[in-house]
């Protein structure tokens, strides 16, 4: 994915599974980007989060918009990302994520089987 | 209270391990559909608002450190935010029942795809010369 129009189209996949699926669009556009090389881990994940970000804003409005979900509903789970992501960075270089990725991502097959079937 | 204290918790706990790389961006969803039974798009719904001030304080601490690529953002934000645009606006029209399938499929391919790359990290035999 080192071309133009590599990263270009790597982007806009991205973009549809994000809209589609509600996220999951830096799952697929990291790895993508990743292949070409070129970039730092920190520099390409920064990058990813800032190609990520807008494509989440505008299908959030839209979501918003269409009234699928209120705000108020959303709120005790902001809340608590907040609250999270406050507790996830301050412990952040404390804990070894790697088994924690490995249940995840069994996690994620367990979704797929129940997805599927 | 109930009601309010366990979309909380779900929250926090989706938080602190996005917090820390694990979550990938989809972990608040599927707790939110396989554990808690929410309606699949107001789980999309939530899971996108749910990044949003995560990741906005994350890119700003970023962009003062410099990090993000110029080009690299400039060739790909705005095909991807028109992508992401339409398909969210595709996904209020389609049956969510149609969505299924793909995404399990896409999970699965998420799932495998981070096991291998965890697997890659730690290579058993190292003298070895590697595979095409």
């Amino acid at each position: 994915m080192k071309t133009r129009w590599g990263v270009t189209a790597a982007a806009v996949l991205a973009g549809a599974v994000n809209g589609l699926f509600g996220g999951g669009g830096g799952m697929v556009l990291l790895p993508l980007l990743q292949r070409g090389g070129g970039l730092g881990d920190r520099r390409l994940f920064a990058t990813s989060l800032a190609i990520i970000f807008p494509m989440c804003l505008v299908s959030g409005a839209v979501y918003l918009l269409q009234g699928g979900v209120s705000l108020r509903d959303a709120m005790p789970y902001l809340l608590g990302g907040l609250a999270g992501g406050a507790i996830g960075g301050l412990t952040f270089s404390r804990v070894p994520v790697t088994w924690l990725k490995a249940v995840f991502a069994l996690f994620l097959l367990y979704g797929g089987v129940r997805y599927l079937l | 209270m109930k009601e309010l204290l366990i979309p909380f918790l779900t929250g926090l706990g989706a938080g602190v391990l996005s917090a820390w790389g694990v979550g990938g961006g989809t972990i608040l969803l599927l707790c939110m559909t396989l554990l808690l039974g929410v309606d699949q798009r107001q789980a999309q719904a939530v899971n996108l608002l749910f990044f949003l001030p995560a990741a906005g304080a994350g890119l700003l601490f970023h962009r003062k450190k410099g990090e993000i690529d110029g080009l690299l953002w400039r060739q790909t934000a705005l095909a991807g935010t028109a992508a992401a645009l339409a398909a969210a606006a595709a996904a209020q029209f389609l049956d969510v029942s149609l969505l299924r399938r793909p995404f399990g499929v896409y999970l699965l391919l998420a799932g495998l795809s981070m096991l291998r790359k965890l697997l890659k990290k730690t290579p058993p035999d190292r003298g070895k010369p590697p595979e095409k």
